[in-house]
């Protein structure tokens, strides 16, 4: 341990650590449940994790004097033993508090280092997976930079016409975001792969201070005023990128941490970008709580840009090969019907009454709008969708006008009443789903915004379309 | 634990004979649909045909239909019309689609679509033509291939200004195809390299290359990252025409480049040697 601090650009190194008393680390470890708490700290003494996760043994020479200073939680002897005697706890009852005293007064009363905070972190995200707020970008390529008459540089442009797909390598991100941080703050970067999820998660924990030394870890003010966490996720085989929203540890939240996204938003693109092929990030508009959401939007999928009742486009699992002679049958036709439910039920059959076909043309229609999308149960919902309306108020206006509405009728001032619509939920649109089937929503004249398909969470309607979204957003 | 030992030495159950019973019912059904549609549009049966009208209809569709598959199966990229759902949808909801087949591994997977619509069909501020420009409104391509770059070169939005703007479909659709075969010949190339050099799917190494891992390093799947047993890396790129544009390997000691030559053979210069040929090479030295 150096004994002088001086300021230096490197990160915070993952086997630094962090006096187990600070809030930071009785934040990050209290909120674990106390199964995940024991298979965190059996996580932690993992042949591979040890060297960042040494937990304070008894030193060998004073073998003798174990017995008589009183210790709550004696030191084990050796890394197996610890392992041994929380895999014992994983069986035993108890409550949550025994183990987390065990953690910080005992096991790791020298100090919990940052690698070990970053797997709890992570542990916390598995066993919450909605207590981060993700935005999706997207990653777009720049033209290279021209230069005026005046020799002075240009404003970057997005190259639309670029045909390079950005391409991502961890370490050398990591390398060229750890230029991009500024001298004053220090982070400790941890990058690892969803359990779950094809994603590569980057947890960045940041700190207000120049030192990247124990002692600037150990005094609280440093830990506990300006400590902030954000996560990053990649996804595998798509040029896209979730951020969370950063958590601060501090009472000066809000802005700071404003601040800190937009730092990273900006330092990001500079980081992925490669000598001569310079990206930006660009707000996809999509913002939700739900990570298989965001993949199911943004990730390697078909899905990306067909949702909604397009999804049937998308649907791998249907067969249509071109060797097939056999004449297929359309969707949402009878055969295909029959085929779906089997064919069981076809001797009984008779004549619906009113009530069943209207049920069952309702149920169709919702079958025709969403496709197979915007289920109950299929865990990819948003829990909120914004949209504000810029359409005119129609005044007995029928179908023929508003399609004229596009450019030339702005001359005549028309009546834009200010309206802001807002969905909550834990699924939007399977609760919107779920209104056309029950016959609440007449889902033939419902508008496409409703069914989820332009896979953005803000957004305008105009023309009864999600603006700069006619299509896919291309 | 112990009811499944004591009912497997029994008979099938009459659960087991239905269930039997209905996949029979499926293959039979399917079997009927194939002979019946080989039968409407049989040549011989053609002429037998024509006195009932219900039977010539049937057969006309299938004609029809057989006629798409030929196109599809020989041509690749075939167009559709389709109809928008959406009641605000721009003109009239009338989509076009675009078919793009693709083989891979000698089968036909789902085809990607492309969907364009004509947001420009019903406004004056254009002139006639462009008016009937295209714009992709929905598409199921991954997004990994460029396309919304091939769209702003083939596809711009009309200007009035500039009349030399061109829409070009046919380009614009050969150059996804050729984007899209090029992604899944990557895919199925490293699919090759993982075999020849004995790599399993559940990733247990194949000790006769001395490689443990050959697996895609990026979205597009054109770098290829290379591990071997011993702690050498290495990272292959791909290029458009399957040629192994550039190879590195790295050893304990900086570049190793004698691993490079060994994995390419031949002369040993990235850029000469077809990526097939070290899936050749791996597979040799495997069975060997």
């Amino acid at each position: 341990m150096s004994r002088i601090s001086v300021p230096t650009t490197a990160p915070l190194p993952s086997s630094l650590r962090v006096n187990p008393s600070s809030t930071t680390v009785t934040k990050i470890l209290s909120r674990l449940s106390r199964a995940s708490l024991i298979s965190v700290a059996l996580d932690w003494l993992d042949e591979d994790n040890l060297s960042l996760a040494t937990p304070y043994l008894r030193p060998d020479q004073d073998d003798d004097e174990e017995e008589d200073d009183g210790d709550f939680y004696p030191p084990a002897s050796s890394p197996e033993e610890l392992r041994e005697e929380y895999l014992s706890l994983q069986n035993r009852k108890g409550s949550k508090r025994d183990i987390l005293d065990r953690i910080t007064t005992g096991d790791w009363r020298h100090g919990v280092s940052l690698y070990q905070l970053a797997i709890a972190d992570l542990q916390y995200l598995y066993d919450h997976p909605t207590s981060q707020k993700w935005s999706a970008y997207n990653i777009v390529p720049l033209k290279a930079p021209t230069e005026d008459d005046d020799g002075e540089v240009q404003p970057l442009e997005a190259d639309k016409t670029s045909l390079t797909i950005p391409r991502f390598h961890p370490s050398l991100f990591l390398k060229s975001l750890q230029a991009q941080i500024l001298p004053d703050i220090k982070a400790h970067y941890n990058l690892d792969r969803h359990k779950t999820l094809p994603l590569l998660i980057l947890r960045i924990f940041v700190i207000d201070s120049p030192y990247n030394t124990p002692l600037s870890l150990s005094s609280n003010r440093n830990m506990d005023t300006g400590s902030k966490t954000i996560l990053i996720a990649f996804p595998d085989g798509s040029p896209n990128i979730f951020i969370s929203k950063p958590t601060s540890t501090g009472p000066k939240g809000a802005s700071e941490s404003k601040s800190l996204r937009a730092l990273l938003v900006e330092g990001i693109p500079k980081a992925l970008s490669l000598p001569r092929q310079r990206v930006t990030l660009q707000s996809t508009s999509l913002t939700t709580r739900n990570l298989e959401g965001l993949l199911d939007r943004r990730g390697a999928t078909r899905g990306n840009a067909a949702g909604g009742g397009w999804s049937i486009y998308a649907d791998e699992k249907v067969k249509e090969s071109p060797l097939s002679t056999v004449l297929p049958s359309p969707p949402l036709s009878d055969a295909a019907e029959e085929e779906e439910q089997g064919n069981g039920d076809k001797k009984r059959r008779k004549r619906p009454t009113v009530e069943e076909r209207v049920n069952k043309r309702a149920r169709l229609v919702a079958q025709a709008r969403f496709g197979d999308t915007a289920r109950v149960g299929d865990g990819k919902g948003v829990e909120r969708v914004d949209l504000v309306m810029e359409d005119p108020f129609e005044i007995g206006g029928d179908d023929a006008d508003r399609m004229d509405i596009e450019g030339e009728d702005d001359g005549e001032e028309a009546f834009r009443p200010n309206v802001r619509l807002t969905f909550h939920g834990s699924h939007v649109f399977a609760g919107i789903r779920q209104l056309v089937e029950c016959g609440v929503i007449d889902g033939e004249k419902m508008p496409g915004w409703m069914t989820g398909e332009e896979g953005v969470t803000i957004g305008a309607v105009r023309n009864g379309r999600i603006r700069g979204h006619k299509g896919s957003g291309l | 634990m112990s009811s499944p030992l004591r009912t497997s030495p029994q008979p099938p159950t009459l659960d087991h004979e239905i269930s039997a019973l209905q996949s029979k019912i499926k293959t039979l059904k399917s079997a009927l649909a194939l002979q019946a549609s080989t039968l409407l549009t049989s040549p011989s049966t053609l002429a037998l045909l024509s006195s009932d009208p219900k039977l010539t209809s049937q057969s006309s569709l299938h004609q029809s239909h057989h006629l798409q598959t030929l196109y599809r199966t020989c041509a690749t990229l075939t167009l559709f019309r389709a109809q928008d759902p959406d009641p605000n949808a721009v003109d009239a909801g009338s989509i076009l689609g675009l078919r793009i087949e693709v083989v891979s591994r000698a089968k036909f997977l789902r085809p990607y679509y492309v969907l364009f619509n004509r947001p420009w069909a019903s406004s004056s501020s254009f002139p006639g033509p462009q008016r009937k420009w295209l714009r992709v409104h929905r598409h199921t391509v991954p997004s990994c291939i460029p396309l919304s770059g091939l769209a702003a070169r083939y596809l711009p939005s009309p200007d009035k200004d500039d009349t030399r703007r061109k829409q070009d479909l046919g380009k614009f659709a050969r150059g996804v195809r050729r984007e899209v075969v090029r992604y899944h010949a990557r895919l199925g190339t490293v699919a090759d390299l993982r075999k020849a050099a004995g790599l399993g799917r559940g990733g247990d190494g194949g000790d006769k290359s001395g490689l443990v891992d050959i697996s895609p390093a990026d979205a597009e799947v054109r770098h290829v990252s290379v591990e071997w047993g011993d702690g050498r890396t290495g990272r292959l790129v791909i290029g458009d025409d399957g040629e192994v544009e550039k190879l590195v390997v790295v050893g304990e000691n900086g570049r190793d480049r004698e691993a490079g030559r060994e994995l390419l053979g031949g002369l040993g210069l990235a850029g000469t040697v077809k990526a097939e040929e070290v899936v050749r090479r791996l597979a040799g030295t495997g069975g060997a």
